[in-house]
């Protein structure tokens, strides 16, 4: 999906895609939007459409008249549709070829073909969405994991929109308390309140520091938690790697990732996606931290979430592996170490202590049995997604942009209370406040205007 | 005629042989005497515009309608912006100011705010004075009956007495007196403009015939008491302040003997008395049941909105230097006079108090300004311009604003000279207007310094260095004026560059700084650092003595330099956001564009855009409800139609069947 920035908008015309994959399926449906649907209709012998009502229809080639196939036709007339135009739903058969007849067909009659998103676009433009549902749409449709498509309905539906709605007219409040010390001097409430202001703004930035809190594991939900498997040669990585991928059977895509110097799989565990890498069969290629002898996918290391480190059970760490712990575990990621192959261990001896204070986290498994799979997964979630299991029902912030505008807005609210501090004047410090006010109008795509006077005037007692 | 010092331009009644005639004639005709209308007169005047001003009573001009104060928040600023720009409210308030006030001051700089309660019989008499002095300007008493329409154009006036006056340019500052009506309770109602001046009626009628749409307001005041019957022990003396802040930047007037005002409070027997009496009320009886300002609630709303609320202020302010008479400001009311003579007996120190006059509420006709262009006029009636409470206002400074710059557009189109618009980052004169045609009004209006985006820099202090070129570019100042205007910009200037290389030392500066609770300073060091303190004023530090020995000392000055050094980033910053906007404001729109046939923008959108028709990208942008999508859709729908590209028309592929 293309970038939903209202920039660049091409001249509005009537525009038409198939809305459905490709490939073999029952049926597909051709949707077309603009000023000219219901002509572009017409053309096509739709000539009896009635608002949102599902009628079956032989379309035709509006050159000849030829029949092209029997659809069932819904017209949603402007406002009320998607994209807020005259929109027009074709369900045709499905199939590789009918569709694409189908919609030669269209774009025949006059319409022309969409680009990517731009349906979602013109609903944006239109109003009938603001900014975060414009992107939760584009999320829905490329979501690989029950758990973003989850926060991205939550954020279709408007419950992130809500949210930062709710911060925005609280943030107007407060700068309605400031407005009405600064422009009605002599009313009966007396000088402004501060700890009013003060308790305001204490509960906006807990606000958004909440939301902050779980943000990036809202924006790891996209790409999912990289995990990165690392170890000495035949310490069991590719095993490992096979079976968390071959648990869950959901998802696993293969990423086509610009240094083939790894394979990856997206995994999900219980609906959260984990991004697994590995160096496993691809020896040539090896990303072997040489130095070291401990085979990783080292372009990868830097920016994983979590590092499984394969050691085959009960043997102590050699000191290369030792130094790997040593050296590389930081940066808030998580360090996994994962005993393996514990099938091959003797029955009943009990590994040494391993070293277990080198890592807070240990787990022995065997990727042949399937042993130790499953506490594995468990701490794998605990590491990378204890915020928004905990919180399920949270409203989530995706992405970057989301983040930068809530981090500005926090530090604008910072500033004020700086200013305050050093003792400039109200209508100097509340300027602060207006920058935050339109960071979280930015993010709905939004920007108010007179909503600050109608607050002051409705909570106030004005007379002089 | 009295004869004053000459205006800008010479002009003579006389004839050849020095007979008088009367002349009919006119560039500008300004209908009404009010505060829109007395500016506008004189704007147009002092352009050279042969102007007559026309209004029912002569001796009401400048007549205070309501409470006898200039100024206040937004309002003071907006003041000293028409007398800057020539106009005559800041000369009149410092004639006859009877106590002075700068609100804020606990606050910057930047929302300072002047206050003048001023002898309501003389304020009149200072405005027709500075009438009186312009020479092309005359003035004549009769009431409008009607429009002089020709081929759709407006040529001139029709008054009562039957006399016909001819301009190429009309003012209508018609105040409160269209179909103006007086609500005293529910069952006594009088039709009048104002308490005993009688309503605009034909007038009205006429200008609904041409198609203008009006709907109603209301307003109100507050009973008036005798002061001789008044138990001042009960109420809160507050003096005015001695210091010699002012108005006007063109002279220093001595100003009249100071008088208090009390500050007293209505408790919960005078909101029972209220509550008691709401069914007899106007307001909630039934018999208006138009909008009225929320700031300036009635005694009514009060008691209704903010049953809770155990108090109400009030203040006692002064009418006049040589009466007794107070106005109540803060009891306005439209219940009848019986109730209103109880209520005020349950205030605290009134309990034995005389009503001189009561209080009562008035409706009348406004017209929606949102179909004004930027400059006041009518679009759809060339050759005549609204001004003042008719286009929704409210507030003396309001309508005085609105009347300059009706007045000086008037002029400029009548001399075929490019029209002014002020600029929201210009004054708060361009706000007002911008607000009343951009946003119109739901309520009557008024000015806040929340409404301008660009505060900081709309100060009450830097009035004349914002409008001052201005207004001499324009033609509108005096010889003496344009003077007097440079001085004062040299004087900023020298200040500005004193302040930059002036340092202090710690024995000039110290014994200040420690009485206001600062911190001494232990070396030398630049003024300007000294200035970025929070406590230290430039111009306290100054009138303390010490380190200004010999530099000239201007209060608006100082000021304006000490708000560019203390808070420069600040300013810089609204100064970068009013640059990026303007560029907005650079891009017209066309004047004909048929916005309603705008496909691609959402029918609302359409519609604002079609009832505002905006000037400029920039008016598009602030109409309230318009998206930033949709401006961007404006913006593709302006570019595909200056390409000439047809709406809805599909380009290409002709459909030769099957096409119904």
């Amino acid at each position: 999906m293309k970038a939903l920035r209202p920039e660049a908008d091409p001249v509005q015309e009537t525009i038409a895609a198939i809305a459905t994959a490709p490939g073999r399926g029952a049926i597909a449906v051709v949707r077309v939007s603009g000023p000219d649907t219901v002509q572009v209709a017409r053309r096509l012998g739709l000539t009896d459409l009635s608002p949102r009502t599902a009628l079956l229809r032989r379309l035709e080639h509006p050159e000849g008249g030829q029949p092209v196939d029997r659809v069932l036709a819904i017209l949603f007339p402007a406002p009320a549709s998607y994209t807020g135009e005259d929109l027009l739903e074709i369900s045709s058969h499905g199939g590789t070829l009918l569709p694409q007849l189908v919609l030669d067909a269209v774009l025949a009659a006059g319409a022309r073909l969409a680009e990517p998103g731009e349906f979602t676009r013109r609903a944006y433009l239109n109003g009938r969405i603001d900014l975060l549902q414009a992107e939760a749409t584009a999320d829905l449709i490329e979501a690989a994991s029950p758990a973003l498509a989850g926060a991205a309905l939550h954020q279709l539906e408007r419950g992130l929109s809500r949210r930062i709605e709710s911060l925005r007219e609280r943030m107007i409040e407060v700068q309605a308390l400031l407005a009405y010390d600064i422009d009605f001097p002599e009313e009966d409430d007396g000088p402004l309140d501060r700890t009013r202001v003060d308790e305001a703004l204490a509960a906006l930035r807990d606000d958004l520091d909440t939301l902050l809190a779980l943000a990036p594991e809202g924006e790891m939900l996209r790409e999912g938690a990289l995990t990165v498997i690392a170890g000495r040669p035949n310490a069991g990585k590719s095993s490992l790697f096979n079976s968390l991928v071959g648990f869950e059977r959901a998802i696993v895509t293969e990423h086509p990732g610009t240094t083939r110097d790894a394979i990856e799989a997206v995994v999900g565990v219980e609906g959260y996606p984990f991004r697994l890498v590995d160096t496993a069969g691809l020896r040539e290629a090896s990303g072997a931290v040489e130095e070291i002898g401990i085979e990783v996918a080292r372009s990868y290391l830097g920016r994983a979430d979590i590092v499984l480190f394969c050691v085959e059970s009960g043997r102590s760490l050699e000191p290369d592996e030792i130094a790997f712990l040593d050296e590389w575990p930081s940066n808030g990621r998580t360090t996994i170490l994962v005993r393996t192959k514990a099938d091959l261990r003797p029955a009943g001896e009990l590994g040494p202590p391993a070293d277990g204070d080198r890592c807070a986290l240990q787990v022995e498994l065997s990727a042949e049995q399937g042993e130790g799979i499953g506490k594995l997964r468990t701490m794998m979630l605990d590491a990378a997604w204890s915020g928004l299991r905990a919180r399920p029902e949270a409203p989530l912030v995706t992405r970057r942009r989301h983040i930068r505008a809530l981090e500005s807005a926090r530090s604008s609210i910072d500033e004020f209370s700086a200013a305050c501090e050093a003792s400039l004047p109200p209508e100097i410090a509340v300027t602060h406040l207006q920058d935050a006010t339109v960071r979280l109008e930015e993010l709905l795509g939004s920007v108010s205007t007179e909503d600050l006077l109608d607050r002051v005037f409705s909570s106030f007692c004005v007379g002089k | 005629m009295a004869v004053g010092p000459p205006g800008p331009t010479e002009d003579s009644n006389l004839t050849t042989r020095g007979e008088v005639r009367d002349r009919m004639d006119y560039d500008v005709i300004v209908i009404g005497g009010g505060h829109a209308g007395s500016e506008a007169a004189n704007a147009a005047a002092r352009l050279g515009a042969r102007t007559l001003l026309i209004t029912s009573f002569l001796a009401r001009i400048g007549q205070m309608s309501c409470n006898p104060a200039i100024g206040g928040v937004a309002k003071g600023t907006v003041a000293r912006e028409v007398d800057a720009l020539g106009g005559l409210m800041g000369r009149a308030t410092d004639r006859t100011t009877l106590h002075f006030r700068m609100l804020n001051r606990s606050k910057g700089p930047a929302v300072w705010a002047p206050r003048a309660q001023c002898d309501r019989g003389l304020y009149p008499r200072e405005v027709r004075r500075q009438l009186e002095e312009r020479a092309s300007l005359d003035l004549f008493q009769a009431t409008v009956d009607a429009l002089l329409v020709e081929e759709g154009r407006v040529a001139g006036v029709t008054a009562s007495d039957g006399s016909r006056f001819r301009a190429r340019a009309v003012v209508l500052t018609a105040g409160t007196f269209l179909r103006g009506r007086i609500h005293l309770g529910t069952d006594r109602q009088v039709d009048a403009g104002r308490a005993g001046d009688p309503p605009s009626i034909l007038l009205a009628e006429q200008l609904a015939e041409l198609g203008m749409r009006a709907e109603r307001f209301k307003t109100g005041t507050p009973p008036r008491i005798d002061g001789r019957t008044v138990d001042f022990d009960c109420f809160h003396r507050q003096d005015g302040e001695a210091e010699g802040h002012r108005f006007s930047h063109w002279e220093q007037a001595d100003g009249l003997p100071s008088l208090p005002c009390w500050i007293g409070s209505a408790g919960p027997e005078v909101k029972e008395i209220v509550r008691d009496s709401l069914g007899l009320s106007a307001l909630y009886g039934g018999a208006i049941s138009s909008l009225g300002p929320r700031y300036c609630p009635s005694i009514e709303d009060k008691v209704v909105k903010f049953p809770d609320a155990d108090r109400h202020q009030l203040f006692l302010e002064p009418e006049g230097l040589e009466t007794s008479e107070l106005y109540v400001n803060g009891l306005s009311t439209s219940l009848p006079a019986d109730v209103q003579r109880r209520f005020l007996r349950a205030v605290p120190g009134l309990g034995s108090a005389r009503m001189t006059q009561p209080g009562y509420a008035i409706e009348y006709d406004f017209f929606s300004p949102q179909s004004l262009s930027a400059t006041l006029a009518v679009p759809e009636l060339p050759g005549l311009w609204l001004a003042g409470q008719i286009n929704g206002t409210t507030g003396y400074e309001e309508a005085a604003g609105q009347g300059v710059v009706a007045g000086i557009n008037a002029a400029l189109h009548v001399q075929e000279r490019d029209p002014w618009v002020p600029a929201r980052d210009e004054a708060f004169l361009g706000v007002l207007v911008d607000d009343l045609i951009t946003r119109g009004v739901d309520e009557p209006y008024r000015l806040f310094t929340s409404r301008a985006e660009f505060r900081l820099i709309l100060r009450q202090d830097n009035c004349l260095t914002r409008l001052g070129p201005v207004a001499e570019r324009l033609g509108l100042l005096t010889d003496e004026e344009s003077r007097h205007l440079d001085e004062h910009l040299r004087l900023v200037e020298r200040t500005r560059e004193w302040v930059d290389e002036a340092r202090v030392r710690p024995e000039q500066v110290n014994d200040w700084l420690r009485a206001r609770g600062g911190s001494p300073i232990l070396e030398p060091q630049p003024l300007q650092r000294l200035l970025r303190r929070p406590e230290v004023g430039l111009e306290a530090m100054l009138a303390a003595g010490g380190p200004l020995e010999g530099v000239a000392f201007d209060s608006d000055a100082c000021t304006t330099v000490e708000m560019e050094t203390k808070y420069a980033g600040y300013i810089e910053r609204d100064r970068a956001r009013a640059d990026s906007l303007r560029r907005r404001d650079q891009q017209p729109l066309p004047p004909d564009a048929e916005y309603l046939d705008f496909g691609s923008l959402s029918w609302e959108a359409r519609h604002k855009l079609e009832r505002v028709r905006p000037e400029n990208l920039g008016q598009a942008a602030r109409i309230p409800g318009i998206s930033p999508a949709d401006l961007q859709n404006l913006l593709v729908e302006i570019r595909k139609r200056s390409r000439g590209v047809v709406a809805r028309e599909t380009p290409g592929k002709p459909s030769p069947s099957g096409d119904a």
